[in-house]
């Protein structure tokens, strides 16, 4: 029974996933001829009310900015666990902590950064924290993680620690809360997530040819697949792909990292990526009642988020539509 | 008063308590997700309310089984009828299929109709189909009610 105290809430997404950018729309921006002609496509859409106020179309990021935090804002106020949303929202909280941290350790300070509003602690307790270097109100895997940086620093200077610990930090603050929200479809999209942040940094500690300690240092924890059982860093690539064959990321393991052999660039890695997350998230169409859809929504949107982007940026640097066709993600309408 | 009176009065209270009960979880739950709908899209207020007055009609097949039972003790108009114990248990009986019946199928009915209304939210011209699901679990309210008026029917008293 607990689950019917989403039914309101359950409801309310689905009217709301209508609204989402279906493939036809899509197809259209990406088919059109400039950058303007594909903002006018979002004219249709409930991104409507923040074109008005875009100074040129070099301001479409505002826009996304702006429909995110609505996005989230709404949710969290209407939804019956807003721990829910606040799993969600974490990232913002350390991404505001990042930014604060290293502008605080290294100078370079980049407010505009900051994400407000949306993140689970308020950014003035954050930066009343960094600023007087008293991290006793933060969240507890929070405040390990920014003393154990304040720590070090004072011997030497790695801005890659602060990413390094904070990352860690946060999914091990994400995976403590899901405990509490119990929910098996956000804990396997969480391990499925971190598995594949793990896949992408062993590739790249590969590249930079650096230690085995670093790669331990840098893996995330919570994943199906531990990196540093599963392969050495001195194996070739194909001894990866093998070992995952057998996996739940089999179907596109190959693909990416041959293309990655290929290209050098991780573009068709992640895309593929995304792709298995989003196949999972979808998963939550055939849920009435639960946490499930609400999440979904999020991700979806933080989904069309990322193609709306990936299409701005390609038509205003002129790239050839199929160029840009070959990075778009699926949708989840 | 005799005790099998009492026990038909019993069954009376049994058919409508359950099945009302049913019906309000039902109605309840098919009523805030239709509200979550409504709030997006208030022009489908038209098409849920039919889908969420579904699970309702338990509550009122108990109220039907309550009140016939009332008559036959004569306690609604007319005079008290004497009954003995096994057709004052007999008329309890009558009450328990749609009572029970009532009360579940209610409950679940008002979670397919909420489905239902998640589906008329993306697709309402598939508001027949999303009827038909609903219909289907009323299917054997309906069948409980019929037992319940057999048995009251066929009781020699």
């Amino acid at each position: 029974m607990s689950n019917d105290q989403y039914a309101y809430a359950v409801g309310r997404v689905r009217a709301m996933e209508t609204r989402l950018l279906d493939r036809s729309k899509i197809e259209r921006m990406v088919e059109a001829s400039s950058a303007e002609e594909a903002l006018k496509v979002l004219g249709e859409t409930e991104y409507a009310e923040y074109l008005a106020g875009l100074k040129n179309i070099y301001d479409y990021d505002t826009m996304l900015d702006q429909e995110l935090h609505r996005v989230y804002l709404e949710l969290h106020r209407f939804s019956p666990e807003p721990e829910l949303v606040g799993l969600f929202a974490c990232k913002f909280d350390y991404h505001n902590l990042k930014v604060l941290l290293k502008a605080q350790k290294m100078g370079e300070k980049r407010d505009e950064l900051l994400v407000r509003d949306v993140g689970n602690i308020p950014l003035a307790v954050l930066i009343r924290a960094v600023n007087e270097e008293d991290y006793t109100n933060l969240p507890s895997k929070m405040r390990q993680a920014a003393e154990q940086i304040s720590e070090a620093f004072r011997l030497e200077a790695n801005p890659q620690l602060v990413d390094l610990l904070l990352d860690r930090a946060m999914f091990l603050e994400i995976f403590e809360k899901l405990e509490k929200l119990d929910s098996s479809y956000l804990k396997e999209y969480f391990t499925y997530l971190v598995d594949l942040i793990n896949i992408k940094t062993y590739l790249r500690v590969k590249r930079t040819n650096n230690s085995r300690e670093f790669l331990e240092q840098a893996l995330l924890p919570f994943g199906e697949k531990d990196m540093t059982r599963l392969v050495q860093l001195v194996d070739p690539l194909e001894v990866l792909v093998d070992r995952l064959m057998s996996s739940r990321y089999a179907q596109f393991i190959e693909d990416g990292i041959q293309t990655y052999q290929k290209t050098d660039t991780l573009t068709r890695f992640e895309k593929l990526a995304d792709n298995f997350l989003l196949k999972h998230v979808k998963k939550a169409k055939y849920v009435t009642f639960g946490p499930e859809p609400l999440a979904a929504f999020i991700l979806a949107k933080e989904n069309e988020i990322k193609v709306i982007r990936i299409i701005m940026v390609g038509k205003i640097n002129q790239l050839p539509t199929e160029e840009i066709k070959e990075r778009l993600r699926d949708v989840y309408v | 008063m005799e005790v099998g009176l009492g026990l038909a009065i019993l069954g009376a209270a049994v058919a409508t308590l359950l099945a009302g009960i049913g019906s309000a979880i039902g109605i309840g739950i098919a009523g805030q997700t239709a509200a979550g709908v409504i709030s997006e899209d208030p022009d489908k207020f038209g098409l849920t309310i039919v889908l969420t007055a579904l699970p309702g009609t338990q509550g009122i097949y108990g109220l039907i089984m309550g009140f016939l039972i009332l008559f036959r003790t004569g306690l609604l108009g007319g005079e008290l009828v004497a009954l003995t114990i096994p057709q004052g248990l007999a008329l309890l009986f009558a009450a328990l299929p749609i009572g029970f019946v009532g009360w579940l199928s209610a409950i679940y009915q008002g979670k397919a109709v909420a489905a239902g209304i998640q589906l008329i939210a993306k697709r309402p011209e598939e508001f027949g189909k999303a009827m038909i699901y609903g219909v289907m679990v009323e299917t054997y309210a309906v069948f409980a009610l019929l037992m319940s008026i057999m048995i009251f029917m066929f009781l020699p008293i």
